[in-house]
């Protein structure tokens, strides 16, 4: 669903990311692991075309993104890491409006609820103001987003960073159950223990090259953390 | 898709206290002018018809006397005044309201508006057209400089872009959300503007066609709305941030409306000078009495047409001729006197239509100059419908004298004292103005629609080279 082939991109002759070849199929969550500067973000904003590649493809359901940009995103819901949304409308309205700009524009106001619930917004923030919301309700009408979107492939940078516990939990029980319905994840982010709890591959990456590609399930914490180290020391 | 992108436009617009309030201050200046502009209209013409009746029951009640005499006695007419003038004044308050149909001489409209209004007062003259030409636009870009930039500033740009939506698709909505915001405030407006009308009624003949020009009115003012929707979303959209897209749309704002009129009027005065008052009057002076081109002075003139008259008859008196010679005389000195009005008059018609064009030219740089003259012309108060409307009145005197002259010749003798029965009075038709159509209020103004549609242009391109930039930029 999503690949990466050769991919890279130079800032004035310094590289953000080299040669990144990457593969995350439907069903697989790939957690991208790394200090900041490492090309986590940059390999997600080329993913999303705001940014051009240097050398290299990356593509989206087969599509090369720098040549069908609009229609490679009908296949995407991207979520950074503080999702921006208009204070002025409410999470419904929100949700309404980028679920009609991505081509659904016949959703009745029962589904757009019903997005709303399933990402774990309750009920009486939906017709509240986003204005008034806290971070983890922002990231839940991201999700709701990507699922009204239907979106095969989710790209989310840092989404939990600085999420409670709690909010961090029930953002990977979402994670899961979409990965559950053959959604492709490809994830960056800082956090070791949920790359490994959510994560079905990890990679870490520095200094724009993807260091080690790692099954999560054959290691455990101690041992993941330990091989981070390592990577980032060297 | 479009229809979304405009209902959020407009939902996010409407809840904005920004807008409200301005909204509000705009909508609040605007019928407030309306109404003033109306009553006022309404009072004017109203003093303007009474005035005119009273001065034609005066002519009609003078009694047994001279013809001649009558003829100095004259009439005075009284302009009437556009029913669509509670939109736009145009020049009404700078010219003269009446003009004195008297033997021997076109007389200027006197009484001007501005000549009893103290200096500073002028300032204060709030018209729809002022709130029109200056606050909406204003009103438009504070309410769209932010429609991409500040979407780029609050992070939304790169949402919306993740979602694929087509950025040109965007920035049409944009330009629509804000016309659609704005229709709230100005469709009523436009209501009340057409009930106006209705209860103004067919005004005194000023102008024809009032519901076509009142149409025209308002789709010219759509046009330079969308001028400032286009160029502020397009600005937006282009300019690094919020705060420089304002400083920007400002800038060309005060330049469009408040620098550009006074440089076009510099430039026209310093291009095409026109004579003061007073040398006008002396030009005309020297004409009658030291002639023009072939036109000899007055004495060899009289002498000319004394001798060919006698001549043509066989006689040496005109006490021998079969009418009388003292009407005929007064009906060429009239005849003369014609001519060097319409040289003098034209010729100053014609610079002051030279400065118009060239305002109208300058509407290239600045389309406040464009919609201004447009507006003006289809309001029936440019300049152009007061110099139809002092022609007319001006033919009406040059018939008066030559009825009164021919009855002079007519039924008296040369040299006795001829006192003409009162009846003589009422075989003058009384003045009757027929406004002009629409047509005619557009044929000189292809110049001003021009540099409309020429910024309408530019406004289209700047949105879609934004709306590209856009896309590159999230």
């Amino acid at each position: 669903m999503l690949k990466a082939e050769k991919l890279s991109k130079n800032y004035n002759g310094a590289a953000a990311l080299s040669e990144l070849n990457l593969e995350v199929n439907p069903g697989e969550i790939y957690c991208l692991l790394g200090a900041n500067g490492a090309g986590k973000s940059t390999t997600i904003r080329l993913f999303l075309n705001f940014i051009q590649p240097s050398s290299g493809r990356a593509l989206v359901n087969g599509m090369d993104v720098t040549r069908e940009p609009l229609e490679s995103k009908r296949f995407l819901a991207y979520i950074p890491e503080q999702v921006m949304l208009y204070p002025h409308l409410s999470g419904a309205e929100n949700l309404e409006y980028f679920a009609a700009l991505a081509g659904h524009d016949r959703y009745s106001r029962g589904d757009i609820e019903g997005f709303l619930r399933r990402s774990g917004l309750q009920d009486d923030a939906h017709h509240q103001r986003v204005s008034t919301y806290s971070k983890g309700m922002r990231q839940k009408v991201g999700i709701a987003v990507a699922l009204a979107k239907k979106a095969g492939a989710l790209l989310l940078d840092e989404p939990t960073s600085g999420l409670d516990p709690e909010a961090s939990n029930e953002f990977s029980v979402l994670l899961k159950q979409l990965r559950d319905e053959g959604v492709a994840i490809l994830m960056a982010t800082h956090d070791l223990f949920r790359a490994k709890e959510v994560g079905t591959r990890v990679g870490i990456m520095r200094r724009g090259l993807l260091r080690a590609d790692l099954d999560p399930s054959e290691l455990d914490h101690a041992d993941l953390e330990r091989i981070y180290l390592e990577h980032m020391h060297d | 898709m479009l229809r979304q992108i405009i209902r959020k436009e407009v939902r996010e617009t409407v809840r904005d206290g920004r807008f409200r309030w301005g909204a509000a201050l705009v909508g609040l200046l605007l019928f407030l002018s309306l109404a003033a502009g109306f009553a006022q209209r309404q009072e004017v013409a109203r003093a303007h018809a009474s005035a005119e009746a009273m001065s034609w029951a005066q002519w009609l009640d003078q009694g047994d006397k001279n013809p001649h005499s009558a003829a100095h006695y004259g009439i005075y007419v009284f302009r009437p005044v556009s029913s669509l003038s509670f939109v736009d004044r145009g020049v009404d308050p700078y010219m003269g309201v009446s003009t004195w149909l008297e033997a021997h001489y076109q007389n200027p409209f006197e009484h001007r508006a501005v000549q009893d209004t103290p200096a500073l007062a002028r300032f204060a003259d709030l018209t729809a057209a002022t709130t029109l030409q200056l606050l909406v636009p204003l009103l438009i870009l504070l309410l769209a400089f932010r429609s991409f930039s500040g979407e780029r500033e609050q992070g939304t740009l790169r949402q919306l872009l993740s979602v694929g939506v087509n950025p040109r698709k965007l920035a049409t909505g944009k330009v629509l959300g804000v016309g659609v915001a704005l229709g709230l405030l100005l469709v009523p407006a436009a209501l009340v503007g057409a009930l106006a009308l209705l209860m103004a009624g067919p005004g005194g003949g000023a102008v024809a066609n009032e519901g076509l020009r009142y149409l025209l009115l308002v789709g010219t003012y759509l046009a330079y709305f969308g001028i400032f929707t286009a160029l502020a979303v397009g600005v937006s959209a282009l300019a690094p941030s919020s705060r420089t897209a304002l400083a920007l749309l400002l800038c060309f704002w005060i330049g469009n409306g408040l620098l550009a009129p006074r440089i076009a009027s510099d430039v026209a005065r310093s291009q095409l000078s026109l004579p003061s008052s007073l040398e006008f009057q002396a030009s005309i002076q020297g004409d009658l009495l030291e002639g023009f081109d072939e036109h000899p002075p007055r004495e060899l003139r009289q002498a000319i047409l004394r001798d060919s008259v006698l001549a043509s008859y066989g006689v040496d008196d005109p006490a021998e001729l079969p009418f009388n010679y003292a009407g005929l005389s007064l009906q060429s000195g009239e005849e003369y006197a014609n001519l060097v009005f319409d040289r003098r008059f034209g010729d100053l018609a014609r610079r002051v239509e030279g400065q118009l064009e060239l305002h109208r030219r300058m509407g290239f740089l600045a389309p406040h100059l464009s919609v201004r003259s447009l507006s003006m012309a289809l309001t029936g108060t440019d300049p152009a419908h007061h110099e139809r409307y002092a022609a007319a009145a001006e033919g009406h005197r040059r018939l008066i004298q030559r009825i009164l002259n021919e009855d002079i010749m007519v039924n008296s003798r040369f040299g006795e004292t001829y006192i003409a029965d009162g009846s003589l009075w009422s075989q003058i038709p009384e003045f009757e103005y027929k406004g002009p159509g629409a047509e005619w209020a557009l044929a000189g103004q292809g110049t001003a629609a021009a540099g409309i549609l020429l910024w309408l242009l530019v406004g289209g391109i700047l949105a879609r080279v934004g709306a590209s930039a856009v896309a590159r930029r999230a």
